[in-house]
């Protein structure tokens, strides 16, 4: 397995980030099938066991392998045919590159994974190129994804040329512009708009050309990397409200990757959330976002601000910056900005052992050594529900973590500046 | 260019006189023009603008890009980018003052002490190659006689206030040692270095995460109560303005199109765009079952001089003077007497024909026989926007007289909305997505 080496360094890593290096050998724990997975006799669309990605650090003159951003770290879950998976977490926490990695824009470190029950790492050839039609990516950023010397009909016509065969004639050019114009139709375009280049469009019409593309492939699995985060609040409607239809007309099975928790909370059937390259909670989507139990999950929900006064929700304020993934704290990664290990006294295992995912009742994964400890009270009043719209809201007196002081200093920020 | 009842005149002498040293608004901005001369033409930012803010007080300036809260804060502090930004028209009066005509090095003296900025990404105003210390220290002593020392000791109290740990040791750091967040805190630090009054944070979260962003906030709310500091917080998502600033004002293409107090705004969302925005954004608190209604369309070109309501091409409420006429500011339940600040602000938009609180919940029209007005021209019945992508109804939609649409300078404005199901906008009775 070779690493990569013309992807862009993102610009979040801190250290001078080579990905050119034999990859290492990172100990992942051998996972069985898909954790917490509810014995039924459908296999689900993608399931992905155990997935690691690192990015080898070079340092020093010699440039040599100094250490690892351990980007994606053992990730574990499955997607239902038909459903809609949302994956929310903070900038860094590895969900674009969780995202890349199972559309083989790069090769994982370690790990499976698996659509409609057959492995797809380390696939070649015309079986690769099978595989690539099946699963397709739709980007953040809809103009940098679009390349600007290319008409539309190109743009959506390139696809669909490198899978050509005699069964579907796309390597005949009528054949491919009627299918670019259905398309275009599909998402919301004129068809004739085939002969003009991107810059004529606007933000939001870039990205329905790129979801386009995407369909053009007739895919069974489509990854969406924060669709709509670059666009205009009243366009973001508009797009997601697309991606929705489209799922009903095509059957499509969407892994929507997004930072903005209320965004994934409309799309999504179930949700995961990640933590410095771990999934820490996955559940129903109503489930997640009414009875989060990962101390982590509740603080973000409690974060988001919400556009309406009325509703007060305690703010579980979070000391500290997110930790290096290069350099993740021992034990529970979350644990130096646990608001809940502090409660409980800094048990001494959260320092010590990575908690298990782990099913507690109805599906409902966590990564948390004390997920039944999390107060009720916490979350009632950190998280806003349907019924909570009157002035006053309750205040739990008892069991809320008083907001911790603005700043205890991040761990690891040291040694994120200080990098070699 | 208004049709409707021009804003009251600020008074600031006669105020002044009366002793009423209250009633005179710390910021008085009126009928700010501002626009850009570029090779592409004319860029109409802001477009006649009016508000005030009083002393202490906090205000919210909610939009979508480009719709101008950069450009007018820029204006405020006088730093357009030269020589293409312009001030056309209008007062920005500091306690009296009009910063319009003061002259660079008297502005430069306001800039800093009486008001300052915070930008969305810090490291545009920190400068690489100095310590924090070195330009906090030098942003100390260029507005105050004191010692190095002094200085150094104010810094090390700001870092402090701000919540970065160990601000004696951080001195010494260069801003890439830090993260976005402790950036943006040190930002604050040396905003308030010299105790402004009015601080103006432009989306000074928005490259930030969520749990940071929590941080940020909850900073800026503190020290702007402790401090007494008035603050503008301008910012694209509602969100971040519902819980810290006490008014808002909604702006839309360079004009203001809603200003109220923030429990009136969400209580009482007036203006079919304010409606628009908070049906088109998911929300936690939803039951999960509603569906967003998206505003159609997009916001027009601001190359072309605006003529009529701004939102007229998305707006589901349109009448025929719509196209032609710009409804002003004014206070939704008639009142005359207008207050532009403090608590008991007037509600006030620019619609002429504004939704009933009914309307407003369900986020469309509801009137018993009210059919959108058709524009200027007159499409099929039946072909809501479906013809609207049609080269004929294109052309339809110019206004008669005008030379071409000033609002549909180019036909993609409508293509978003194009085949969008064949629907109007606010007529969506989608079915169901779940
Ligand atoms: N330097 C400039 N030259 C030309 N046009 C400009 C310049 N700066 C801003 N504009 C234009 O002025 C209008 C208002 O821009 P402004 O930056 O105030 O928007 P904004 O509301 O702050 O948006 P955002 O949310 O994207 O920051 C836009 O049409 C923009 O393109
Ligand atoms: N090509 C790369 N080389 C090195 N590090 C990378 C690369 N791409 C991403 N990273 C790092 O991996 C981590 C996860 O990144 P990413 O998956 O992009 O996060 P997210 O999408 O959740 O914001 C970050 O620390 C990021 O800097
Ligand atoms: S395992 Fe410990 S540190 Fe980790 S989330 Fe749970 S309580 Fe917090
Ligand atoms: S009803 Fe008319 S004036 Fe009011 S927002 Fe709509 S288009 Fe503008
Ligand atoms: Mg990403
Ligand atoms: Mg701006």
């Amino acid at each position: 397995m070779t690493f990569e080496t013309s992807e862009p360094a993102a610009p979040a890593a801190d250290q001078p980030v080579v990905p050119v290096a034999p990859p290492p050998s990172p100990s992942v724990p051998a996972t069985g099938a898909a954790v917490g997975r509810p014995p039924t006799s459908e296999v689900p669309l993608v399931e992905v066991e155990g997935l690691v990605k690192y990015y080898p650090i070079m340092g020093g003159f010699l440039r040599r392998h100094v250490g690892d951003v351990k980007a994606v770290d053992g990730v574990s879950f499955w997607v239902n045919r038909g459903e809609v998976l949302g994956l929310v977490g903070e900038s860094g926490c590895g969900k674009s590159t969780l995202g890349k990695t199972l559309i083989q824009l790069t090769p994982p470190t370690a790990g499976l994974a698996k659509l409609d029950g057959e492995p797809i790492f380390g696939k070649k050839g015309k079986d690769l190129k099978k595989l690539r039609r099946r699963m397709q990516i739709i980007f953040q950023d809809p103009v940098g994804s679009l390349n600007p010397r290319m008409p539309i009909s190109d743009i959506i016509g390139e696809g669909l040329l490198a899978q050509a065969d005699a069964e579907n004639r796309w390597g005949d050019r009528k054949v491919r512009d009627k299918r670019v114009g259905d398309y275009l139709d599909a998402v919301g375009l004129r068809r004739d708009y085939t002969r003009r280049y991107p810059h004529e469009f606007s933000g939001g019409q870039r990205q329905r050309i790129g979801i386009a593309r995407a369909l053009a492939l007739s895919p069974d699995f489509l990854i969406c990397d924060e669709p709509v985060s670059a666009l205009d609040v009243s366009i973001q409607s508009q797009i997601l409200n697309l991606l929705l239809d489209l799922r009903r007309e095509f059957d499509l099975t969407y892994l929507f990757i997004a930072h903005n928790l209320s965004v994934v909370q409309y799309i999504s059937d179930r949700v995961g959330v990640m933590y410095l390259g771990k999934l820490v909670e996955l559940a129903e989507v109503e489930e997640l976002y009414r009875r989060p139990r990962h101390p982590y999950s509740v603080a973000l929900l409690s974060a988001v601000p919400d556009a309406n006064p009325r509703v007060r929700k305690k703010r579980l304020v979070l000391t500290g910056d997110v930790p290096s993934p290069a350099a993740p704290p021992s034990g529970c990664h979350f644990h130096t900005r646990c608001w809940l290990y502090e409660q409980l006294g800094q048990p001494e295992v959260c320092t010590t052992a990575d908690p298990e995912f782990r099913d507690i009742g109805d599906g409902h994964l966590v990564a948390c050594h004390w997920a039944e400890k999390v107060p009720t009270a916490v979350v009632a009043s950190a998280v806003p529900t349907a019924e909570v719209t009157t002035d006053t809201v309750a205040m739990p007196a008892a069991g809320i973590p008083a907001a911790p002081p603005i700043d205890a200093g991040p761990p690891t920020e040291e040694a994120t500046a200080s990098g070699t | 260019m208004t049709t409707t009842t021009p804003p009251p005149a600020p008074a600031p002498t006669a105020a002044g006189a009366a002793g009423g040293v209250a009633s005179v608004p710390l910021l008085s901005v009126r009928d700010l023009v501002v626009r850009f001369r570029t090779q592409d033409g004319t860029i109409y930012a802001v477009n006649g603008i009016d508000f005030d803010l009083a002393e202490g007080e906090t205000l919210g300036i909610v939009g979508e890009s480009g719709c101008g809260k950069s450009v007018t804060n820029l204006a405020i502090m006088r730093l357009l980018p030269k020589p293409a930004g312009r001030i056309e028209r209008g007062r920005i009066l500091l306690d009296g003052q009009d910063l319009v005509v003061l002259s660079e090095s008297e502005i430069r003296a306001i800039r800093g002490r009486d008001v300052a900025m915070i930008f969305q990404d810090p490291m545009t105003s920190l400068n690489p190659v100095l310590t924090i210390e070195e330009q906090m220290v030098e942003t100390i002593r260029a507005h105050r006689t004191t010692s190095k020392e002094e200085a150094r000791a104010r810094a090390i109290e700001l870092l402090e206030m701000v919540g970065i740990p160990k601000p004696e040791t951080r001195l010494k750091a260069f801003p890439h040692q830090f993260s976005g967040g402790m950036r943006q805190r040190v930002m604050i630090a040396m905003a308030l270095a010299l105790d402004p009054r009015l601080l103006i944070a432009d989306e000074p979260t928005t490259a930030l995460d969520v749990t940071i962003q929590a941080q940020i906030l909850e900073i800026l709310a503190r020290l702007a109560t402790e401090s007494g500091t008035a603050l503008i917080l301008i910012t694209h998502d509602l969100g971040v303005v519902a819980g810290m600033t006490k008014r808002i004002n909604v702006m839309y293409a360079g004009f203001v199109v809603e200003s109220a107090t923030t429990p009136e705004l969400f209580a009482l969302p007036s203006h079919p765009y304010t409606i628009g925005l908070l049906h088109s954004i998911p929300r936690l608190d939803s039951d999960g079952d509603e569906d967003l209604i998206p505003i159609e369309g997009r916001p027009p070109d601001q190359r072309v001089e605006p003529v009529g309501c701004p939102f007229a091409p998305r707006c589901a409420w349109r009448i025929d003077d719509c196209w032609s006429d710009n409804p002003g500011l004014a206070a939704i339940d008639g009142r005359a007497a207008v207050v532009m600040t403090g608590p008991a602000a007037t509600h006030r938009i620019a619609c002429f024909n504004p939704p009933t609180h009914d309307e407003a919940l369900a986020g469309r029209p509801l009137r018993e026989g009210f059919r959108p007005a058709p524009p200027p021209g007159t499409l099929p019945e039946d072909t809501g926007f479906e013809g609207l992508g049609s080269e004929e109804a294109l052309e339809a939609l110019e206004p008669q007289g005008a030379e071409h649409s000033p609002l549909l300078p180019r036909d993609e404005a409508l293509l978003d909305a194009g085949r969008d199901r064949g629907q109007y906008p606010g007529d969506a009775d989608r079915d169901s997505h779940r």
